[in-house]
């Protein structure tokens, strides 16, 4: 070892050259402008196409999308979904979901619900803070899902539209399923929707 | 059924050579082109065809290509000849039927996701297997939904006329209660007459429906067929035993469907290979009770007046407890047991083990031993063993069919269409003695209608006629003349003519069905509840073997006389020994042999021969105070017997009666513990049906609330009580089965049996005959005029029926008396005039209805309803042989109140 390297090695240690050399790296970004969001106080601006919280929707009308056909339950691959349908008393021949489960603890959020509903009934949403005290929250039910439809709208409909599900108000329609009538009288004229 | 090979049970049809995709096949000659092709496994596609019944082609799917024709020719219409060239593959045809299924697409609504048979759907099917993503010209009909009938609702826009609907109701089931009619530019499926459906409600041809245009009323827009746990089980409303998928989803039933359905018409057809594999309005609509809200779910203990909920230990310890008891103080003969026989054979083998090796006593019955014991009885005296000798088969192929006393559509549906196969097919002459109006009257070739409670001298005249016109089978009577002649003399003060005036239908008419039933090949009697439930049901079932057997049709192969059982397992019961008089295997209980092997096999001793006491006998010990306590397994006296029984009172005599049911009856109110016990959906194990099948009964849902099995009830009880059981599922208990009654589970093929009458003709026959045919009238009372008959309805099966809701529905208790219509207007009434009926027994006040069915002078009341208690004016007469009361049948005046 020469004189010269261990004059720097004493050097270096009595002036603690390797902390000035790390401080550097740190007081440098003191005057960075910071590459983190601050999470909760800022939020990011997310793609259309972004997977988020599943949400149902309802028709401009206000009537509810879903005909309850369990396609949905049928194309999850990890079972959360779970569809109980029956006859809308009020109004025969109308099915609906009586109750619509979801567990979003389970939820892989592929997408594969929403391209599976023949009415687009359901659509994601750009929500994905679920955290909670009580897990049991987790199991969204219809109330909690049409809710979220409602408060993200805009988002649920962006997000078919991104995805090549549903173009505008116009087109929507087209894929409203009407249901028949029952026999009232031997002749009855078509209801107005249909003529 | 199909288009059938030109041929019959007698002849054999040729058999032919064609070609089919370049391989041999051999086929009977006649036989519709697209079976010859499905039983090669070849599996193309047809819509509108169902080898259940005639070709119709108006889907145009199952198209192949026969050389020597330039287009392509459907193969359900075409008959299969020698020497065909056929192909069924290739891309032309598939572009054929592609454009087949676009032609059917065209017109069909896409509404798949609210769709019933989304799924199970073979337009889906075939749009998908052919690739249909364009529909150049789609067309809407707009029809509106047909929501008028009670189960279920046609929506026309989904129809594709393929006519299956139309066809298995005219042609299998022979209702006809479905046409096409043109309505709105389309032809529609609707109800005869365009009025709401009102039929049998069988539900077969939403069976057999390939797309969703009819649909089910009780799951309509329920759950999707992908979501449902299916499980193949048999349903435990009537005898026939048929096979039904119980459709469940968690601790739900859902709905019932059927083997018969638009998917069995490939490949090897084994799920309907027996029968058309349909079900009947209860089987298919009356599931509802499995999963009622009125079901018990936990025991109950009396507490005063009450009846109190309470957890099984407790209640267990109890019952154990006062059991044990009654049996200190009392001996075991001061414990009776009756059981139900909608029962499995399993837990009907470990109740009569109970009673005798644990109780230590051999008072136990069944219901069996409300009729069918008349036959079993009857049939193991005269020929040696205790069941019905002719299966489903034997009954499609035989040439005539003498139908007495049953009113078959309504009380076994699916026995009836197995006749009306084989009037339909195979040209069957049927001979039907009623004296109702009966369904199978109307389509039999010789109907009869008789006077009231004349089903025995019936009998007597066919004997007569049989032996008069000398129509008796040498053969027969030459190995036993002393017989013969010894029923000769029995019958010589009979005249025919005097029987004709008490039975009301014509000597010529006894020598006519004498002829038909002694000259062709293959020839069945059949009597049901208007013999075996009847007086004299044993003398009667003897007579008609005594005439089977002159005529020469005692184990002739396809000839028997036969009987039908009103729940399902009343042949399991009387084979699993439960009855006094039998042990299992139907052996003798004072049959010392039989004994020894049980009691080794039990590892204990039987009680005493001498002290079984039958169903009438145990009722009547417990009025007098002898029976102490009584264990009572779905059984319901209370609601079933006459008031003039008095079950009431003997109840009330008992220190303990236990009921064990899955529902609150009337002999469970009366009761000091109710234990909750599950139903068939919720069980394994086995029924005994009317042929002797053995048909599998598997578990489709957990018990509802804290019910448990029957068996596994009485395991708990006989441990409790000191026995070492252990028997940890039904299986086990099949498995001592098995040991003891080897080759009694027969899967589905029952054996054989030999009818062995050279005993029964040779001891004793001439002294029995004797004071079997006589020569009394029937008793007639001039101031009753009307017969009251109690019977069963075909939406209706024992009492269980009525707790489900769908049932009710159709059938609800209308509490009125079903009159004729003439008899109506005699009297001067109209419907629901309140009229005064009155039998020996007493009177009560009812309002009236008519009813089509009733002959003149005849009434009738359905037995599962006591509101009014109309079986309260029956009298019971207790047969001396069998000990089977009979309650159905009564005199009455009946004026207006």
């Amino acid at each position: 070892m020469s004189v010269a390297t261990l004059t720097k090695k004493i050097l270096h240690a009595a002036l603690f050259y390797e902390i000035w050399d790390a401080m550097k790296v740190t007081f440098r970004h003191m005057f960075h402008r910071p590459i983190t969001f601050q999470y909760p106080r800022e939020q990011r601006t997310l793609p259309d196409t972004h997977r988020g919280a599943l949400s149902l929707l309802r028709y401009d009308d206000g009537r509810e999308r879903c005909v309850g056909c369990d396609l949905c339950e049928a194309a999850c691959p990890s079972r959360c979904i779970k569809v109980i349908s029956a006859e809308d008393p009020t109004r025969p021949l109308q099915r609906y979901a009586t109750e619509f489960y979801i567990d979003i603890t389970k939820c892989v959020f592929c997408g594969y619900c929403v391209e599976a509903c023949p009415v687009n009934a359901l659509a994601m949403t750009k929500m994905y803070e679920f955290s909670t005290h009580d897990k049991r929250t987790l199991l969204f039910d219809k109330k909690r899902l049409y809710d979220i439809g409602e408060r993200h709208l805009s988002d649920a409909k962006k997000y078919l539209y991104a995805h090549n599900q549903e173009k505008n108000v116009e087109e929507s329609r087209e894929y409203r399923y009407y249901f028949p009538q029952s026999v009232l009288k031997a002749t009855q004229s078509t209801p107005k929707h249909l003529s | 059924m199909g288009l059938k090979p030109a041929t019959n049970p007698d002849v054999e049809a040729t058999s032919i050579e064609l070609s089919i995709d370049g391989k041999t096949v051999v086929a009977k000659d006649g036989v519709s082109l697209y079976d010859v092709i499905s039983s090669t496994g070849k599996i193309i596609p047809a819509m509108c065809y169902h080898y259940t019944f005639d070709p119709f082609g108006s889907c145009g799917m199952c198209l192949v290509m026969q050389e020597g024709k330039k287009a392509p020719v459907r193969s359900c219409t075409a008959k299969a000849t020698a020497g065909m060239v056929i192909r069924t593959e290739g891309e032309d045809l598939f572009l054929a039927r592609k454009k087949a299924v676009e032609k059917h697409l065209s017109v069909h609504p896409l509404d798949c996701p609210v769709c019933d048979a989304d799924g199970h759907c073979e337009l889906q099917d075939m749009a998908f297997q052919h690739g249909v993503t364009n529909l150049a010209s789609a067309k809407q009909k707009f029809i509106p939904e047909d929501t008028r009938s009670l189960v279920l609702d046609f929506n026309m826009n989904r129809c594709i006329a393929c006519a299956e609907c139309i066809n298995v109701c005219k042609d299998v089931l022979m209702i006809d209660a479905l046409q096409f009619m043109k309505k709105g530019g389309f032809n529609q499926v609707v109800a005869k007459g365009d009025l709401p459906l009102s039929c049998e409600f069988c539900g077969d041809c939403l069976a057999v429906c390939p797309v969703g245009a009819i649909t089910n009323k009780y799951s309509k827009y329920l759950y999707k067929p992908w979501q449902m746990k299916k499980t193949a089980t048999t349903c435990n409303y009537c005898g026939d035993g048929c096979q039904l998928y119980l459709e469940t989803k968690d601790s739900e039933v859902i709905r019932v469907t059927s083997p018969l359905s638009w998917k069995n018409k490939w490949g090897d057809r084994e799920e309907t290979a027996k029968g058309h594999g349909g079900l009947c309005v209860r089987g298919r609509f009356g599931f509802e009770y499995l999963d009622s809200k009125t079901r018990l779910t936990q025991p109950l203990v009396r507490e005063g007046n009450q009846l109190v909920p309470k957890p099984w230990l407790e209640a267990m310890h109890q019952v154990v407890d006062r059991f044990t008891d009654v049996k200190q103080k009392h001996g075991a003969d001061a414990i009776a047991g009756l059981i139900t026989a909608r029962c499995t054979n399993e837990e009907l083998y470990l109740f009569q083990k109970l009673m005798r090796t644990v109780f230590g006593s051999n008072h136990l019955d069944s219901s069996a031993r409300y009729g069918h014991m008349n036959f079993v009885h009857a049939s193991r005296h005269a020929l040696g063993f205790g069941r019905t000798p002719n299966d489903w088969e034997d009954l499609t192929k035989a040439k005539a069919i003498l139908v007495i006393g049953s009113n078959i559509t309504e009380t076994n549906p699916l026995t009836a269409v197995r006749i009306k196969e084989a009037i339909r097919v195979y040209k069957a002459q049927v001979v039907v003695l009623d004296s109702t109006v009966t369904n199978i009257g109307k389509l039999a070739s010789h109907p009869f209608l008789i006077k009231p409670g004349t089903e025995g001298w019936v009998i007597d005249g066919l004997v007569k006629a049989t032996i008069d016109q000398d129509l008796v089978d040498e053969n027969a009577i030459s190995k036993h003349p002393k017989a013969y002649e010894a029923l000769k003399a029995a019958l010589a003060n009979i005249s025919l003519e005097q029987i004709a005036t008490y039975t009301g239908i014509s000597g010529d008419a006894y020598r006519e069905i004498s002829a038909i039933m002694a000259e062709v090949p293959r020839s069945i009697f059949l009597c049901a509840e208007g013999i075996v439930r009847r007086p004299d049901g044993y003398q009667n079932v003897l007579k008609l073997i005594d005439l089977a057997w002159i005529t020469g049709k005692l184990g002739q192969p396809g000839c028997g006389v036969n009987t039908l059982t009103e729940e399902p397992n009343e042949q399991g019961a009387v084979d699993m020994g439960v009855a006094p008089e039998f042990l299992p295997g139907q052996g003798r209980y004072d049959d010392t042999a039989a004994r020894d092997r049980f009691s080794k096999a039990w590892e204990t001793t039987l009680p005493a021969t001498a002290t079984g006491a039958n169903l009438m006998e145990i009722l009547k010990r417990c009025k007098s105070g002898q029976i102490k306590a009584l264990y009572v397994i779905g059984e319901n006296p209370l609601a079933t017997l006459p008031a003039s029984v008095e079950v009431r009172s003997a109840l009330e005599r008992l220190e303990l009666l236990v009921v064990q049911d899955p529902f609150l009856t009337d002999t469970g109110r009366q009761a000091h513990f109710v234990l909750p016990a599950c139903t068939y959906a919720e069980k394994e194990g086995t029924f005994t049906n009317l042929e002797g099948r053995v048909l599998r009964v598997r578990q489709a849902m957990d018990p509802v609330g804290e019910s448990l099995p029957d068996w596994h009830i009485m395991t708990a009880l006989a441990n409790a009580l000191g026995a070492q059981w252990g028997y940890e599922s039904a299986n086990d208990i099949q498995t001592e089965i098995m040991k003891l009654l080897p080759g009694y589970y027969n899967l589905g093929q029952p054996r054989k049996v030999t009818p062995a009458p050279d005993q029964y003709l040779t001891n004793g026959y001439a002294a029995e005959v004797k004071t079997r045919y006589r020569a009394t009238a029937p008793v007639t009372d001039a101031k009753r005029p009307f017969a009251l008959v109690m019977g069963q309805l075909l939406v209706h099966s024992g009492k269980m029926s009525t707790e489900a809701p769908g049932l009710i529905n159709i059938a609800p208790n209308t509490g009125k008396l079903r009159m004729n219509a003439g008899d109506m207007q005699r009297l001067g009434l109209q419907e629901g005039t309140k009229v005064r009926v009155t039998s020996e027994r007493g009177s009560l006040q009812l309002g009236v209805q008519p009813d089509i069915a009733q002959a003149p002078n005849t009434c009738f009341f359905p037995e599962h309803f006591n509101e009014p208690p109309v079986k309260d004016l029956m009298a019971v007469q207790v047969d001396a042989v069998t000990g089977v009361p009979s309650f159905k049948h009564t005199w009455v005046s009946i004026e207006k109140a």
